[in-house]
């Protein structure tokens, strides 16, 4: 399927679908798939915020089971559907939860393992394993890196999946059941069109490509505002009323270390009481999250050294091996979570809502605010259901649960794959892991050209060929957006070994000049650097040296 | 007994100190635990630390002349050298190893990029990348089927022998018949020799000119640094001790080295050239990496030398001040690309004690240059011999 492109002169379409992240790529994938004709328009790139730098942790909501055990049981089920249509994309996330010595602490312990208990009653929802009770003695044979005092730990299951590649492959399937995509156009004003007899009710909606400054026009019957914490600068755009739409920006980062340095992700407390966590992800580990009210620059959020040191410290305390584990990089990511003047951060809703902007004299448009990647595609459901009844008309029901998403169909296995085309295993398995049973046609596809089954990226591994199937059916145009959908030059070497070729083949499937596949080679080791630099420890300090006199002497500083 | 000049760095500016001491009527012993960022070099020789534009090159001391030659696999050209690079530019630079294709100094004619299956090496987009004379030049150089994976350096290793480096020429030599052009040289991946620039060798062999492109840092041409040091300094008479600096302290209006495993040099003169954080001279210290919830007991600079002396650091001539919080500086305010002018590449030795002199790039505040890094160790060399 070739990727949409060129402008689309007053094209009809049933629904404008704004925002490429988690939201607007699954209501996207809802619609098409029950027959309505789609447009989906994103102002950066796909999984560019919260979606492609959450934990992509699938979890069910085991906090909610005292307050709103339906939430616990909703997350579940839907974590089990995510798990059933795309199997290739998970992995096993296994909880330990280590329980200091303290007042009251036993007491808590039991509580502790009676909370759990009725969780079980959930786990076999979303196929995991029920949670166990440990001694001190058990907890530091699983984990012989905790230190203080501990009465015992808790063990529990939960699953996670690779955020930015969902939301991909959500477009993608979107697209081949007749949705188009538009990557980097903004939307810049959603109007009511001038009645006539063919469409009675319908939008005008003004759209940017923002690297070619080229001009689209679509028109609608429904408009879906799924922009996340963007969601109030779009319903601007619409003229809408924000109040209606208000959400509670909160930004949340991750530190990034080099290798799984645990089995188990581990809970620990953070010095002002909340939780944080370390957790193997992946073939890296995540140390994670922060939730901090943010009122800045939703284009351009980057961790602060000050956020990593509060994580590091939190986590140090259970663990303390974190401070001498290497750090390459950091996530950032602004919830948009549901507006609320008062309560902390933590203690907000993480509920979803589909705003209907008919009382702002806007029927047929609305605005899907708050939720969470592990209820994305309930979320999506709910919006796709109401706008395919009352205002498409379309009788088809939901088929997101069932259908699997692109190569989720099977998941092929990797050495007999690594035989018959001749790469690693390991190759063979990261592609296996984003591709699933596509993984074949790729390899296909580039059986007759040898030079695709090199590897670009070591340290993933990332193939020629996957780059290049990133550019023609997946609508990256720069490393960067490679990097979301592969993982390339996000491993140790911090796109040291990759960049410069990755932009290379970019600039030759865009065809542009090789100057333009440095600049963005460039632009990638910078926002890398920015983000690696905040968790600077002594030992990569001198990397970091290195790293930009080999920029500046072979790629240049421009 | 003559007067000793003792030298800490094996880099390019050590290496430049102690053979230019040893010219003079002086004992030298050079001290060093590993080579830093000379080890890491590309093989470019650059006067200034932003490439400069084509053209002449301006002078060079005859001192650092001198040692260019008794280094002897090196070239610095008047008018300029120009070099192509794996990440697909051609850059402009004073000088290099030999074994880099220099191309400004070729016939007129297409200068072929031999393709093979390398990481990082796709011809085709790098003869685009480089401009209209660069062409794609088939020819199957790979000799084992782990030839497409081994590292740079292990490649490179392979063409020291002579025999594979003629079975290597060969193989050009049936493609340029094959192909039936007049080529004016052929671009390699780094690839031609560990222990000595074998591209001269190469070019005599194949009947034209041959060498490298320009390579990721930890290629084959800092190895080639290291063993053409190594063998310069023996030739020299230059006395090594293989071991880390822990700290120089004045003795009896000398100076008196202390190195790892008890071991003492007392020297007239000493040349500090450490080199910066890349190098191993200078380490980055935050407080939080020194405990897990303490608060840090008193506070000093976020960067450090890695051996005691009586030398401070500083960025650009201005010693460096200790943080004025409680957890240190924060690291934005350090690196690339936050800030231009980033410490992290630029804090070297800023001022010393009579006697103790400091040499390399960083003491010349031109972070990654070659020359001025070889020009200052041979005046601090010069100068501590007398």
């Amino acid at each position: 399927m070739a990727v949409a492109e060129g402008p689309l002169p007053h094209e009809q379409v049933d629904v404008v679908v704004v925002g490429g992240g988690i939201n607007g790529t699954g209501v996207a994938r809802d619609l098409a798939l029950r027959g309505a004709r789609v447009a989906l328009f994103e102002r950066n790139d796909l999984a560019f915020g919260a979606s492609g730098n959450s934990s992509g942790m699938i979890h069910g909501g085991v906090r909610y089971l005292s307050t709103a055990p339906h939430v616990t049981e909703e997350s579940c089920r839907d974590s089990g559907y995510i798990q059933r249509i795309a199997p290739h994309l998970l992995f096993r996330i296994p909880f330990l939860m280590p329980v200091r010595t303290g007042a009251m602490r036993r007491v808590y312990f039991e509580l502790l393992d009676a909370y759990f208990r009725a969780y079980d009653d959930f786990q076999d929802l979303k196929h995991s394993e029920p949670h166990c009770r440990l001694d001190a003695a058990d907890t530091l044979r699983l984990e012989p890196g905790l230190v203080g005092s501990i009465v015992g730990g808790i063990t529990f299951d939960e699953w996670g999946v690779d955020g930015g590649r969902l939301c991909v492959l959500n477009a993608v399937d979107a697209v081949e059941h007749g949705a188009r995509v538009f990557t980097h156009t903004a939307v810049e004003s959603i109007s009511r069109a001038p009645a006539d007899a063919a469409a009675p009710r319908s939008y005008v909606v003004q759209a940017r490509d923002r690297r070619t400054g080229a001009a689209l026009r679509v028109r609608a019957r429904t408009v879906v505002n799924a922009t996340g914490a963007w969601g109030p600068v779009t319903a601007a755009l619409g003229g809408l009323d924000g109040a209606n739409v208000r959400v509670r920006p909160g930004k949340g980062i991750h530190v990034v270390l080099d290798r799984r340095i645990t089995n188990y992700a581990i809970l620990s407390e953070a010095i002002d009481g909340r939780q944080v966590f370390l957790c193997p992800w992946q073939n890296v580990t995540l140390v994670g999250t922060t939730d901090d009210d943010y009122y800045g620059d939703l284009d351009d959020v980057h961790a602060t050294s000050e956020e990593v040191r509060y994580l590091v410290q939190g986590v140090a305390r259970t663990l303390p091996g974190v401070r001498t584990a290497r750090a390459i990089g950091t996530t950032a990511g602004v919830r948009p979570t549901l507006f609320a003047y008062g309560p902390n951060e933590d203690a907000l809703s993480r509920d979803h809502r589909v705003v209907d902007h008919t009382a702002d004299g806007a029927p047929a448009v609305y605005s899907m605010i708050g939720g969470k990647l592990a209820s994305f595609r309930l979320f999506a459901q709910e919006a796709a259901d109401r706008i395919a009844s009352r205002d498409l008309g379309l009788q088809a029901p939901c088929s997101t649960h069932a259908r699997p998403l692109p190569g989720g169909s099977a998941v092929p296995d990797a050495v007999a794959l690594s035989r018959r085309h001749r790469i690693t295993p390991v190759a063979a398995r990261r592609l296996i892991y984003r591709h699933g049973s596509r993984a074949l046609d790729l390899l296909e596809r580039a059986a007759g050209r040898p030079r695709d089954l090199d590897v670009v990226c070591p340290c993933e591994p990332v193939l020629e060929a996957e780059v290049r199937n990133a550019v023609r059916r997946e609508w990256a145009c720069s490393v960067d957006d490679v990097a979301r959908r592969t993982r390339l030059g996000l491993g140790a070497c911090g796109g040291m070994r990759c960049a410069a070729r990755c932009g290379q083949i970019v600039a030759e499937e865009l065809a542009r000049p090789p100057s333009w596949g440095r600049t963005t080679a460039l632009a990638f080791l910078q926002h890398q650097a920015r983000g690696r630099v905040v968790a600077l420890g002594p030992d990569q300090a001198r990397q970091e040296a290195l790293v930009a006199a080999h920029v500046r002497s072979s790629l240049g500083s421009a | 007994m003559k007067p000793l000049v003792c030298v800490v760095g094996g880099g390019i500016a050590g290496a430049a100190a102690a053979l230019a001491a040893a010219r003079e009527d002086v004992r030298v012993t050079l001290v060093d635990a590993g080579t830093g960022a000379s080890g890491l070099c590309t093989g470019a020789i650059d006067r200034a630390s932003v490439p400069e534009p084509p053209g002449p090159i301006g002078p060079i001391e005859d001192g650092a002349r001198a040692i260019l030659d008794a280094l002897g696999a090196y070239f610095v050209s008047s008018a300029g050298a120009l070099f192509v690079s794996t990440g697909g530019v051609v850059r402009p630079a004073a000088g290099g190893d030999a074994s880099l294709l220099d191309v400004a100094r070729l016939p007129p004619g297409p200068v072929g990029v031999v393709a093979c299956s390398r990481p990082g090496w796709d011809a085709a987009a790098l003869a685009v990348a480089w401009g209209e004379r660069y062409r794609v030049f088939d020819a199957a150089i790979l000799r084992t089927a782990d030839e497409r994976a081994v590292p740079d350096a292990d490649f490179a290793a392979r063409h020291d022998d002579p025999e594979r480096l003629a079975w290597l020429s060969e193989r050009l030599r049936e493609a340029v018949a094959r192909q039936g052009q007049d080529w004016a040289a052929l671009v390699l991946p780094p690839s031609l020799g560990a222990t000595w620039p074998r591209a001269p060798e190469l070019s005599r062999l194949a009947g034209l000119s041959c060498g490298e492109a320009i390579g990721l840092p930890g290629g084959p041409a800092g190895l080639r640094f290291e063993a053409a040091r190594d063998q310069a300094l023996s030739a020299a008479g230059v006395e090594r001790l293989r071991a880390r600096v822990m700290g120089i302290q004045r003795a009896d209006g000398a100076w008196r080295v202390l190195a790892q495993g008890a071991t003492e040099i007392d020297a007239t003169a000493v040349v500090l050239a450490t080199g910066g954080l890349v190098g191993g001279g200078v380490e980055y210290a935050p407080a939080e990496g020194m405990h897990a919830t303490a608060v840090p007991y008193g506070s000093r600079p976020f960067l450090r030398l890695t051996l005691d002396a009586p030398a401070v650091l500083g960025v650009r001539g201005a010693p460096l001040e200790s943080p004025s919080s409680l957890f240190g500086t924060t690291p934005e305010a350090l690196a690339w690309p936050w800030t231009e002018d980033c410490p992290l590449e630029r804090a070297g030795v800023v001022s010393t004690a009579s006697g103790l002199f400091a040499a390399g790039d960083l003491v010349a505040d031109a972070p990654r240059t070659w020359l001025a890094a070889l020009e200052g160790g041979a005046r601090a060399g010069r100068a501590a011999a007398q």
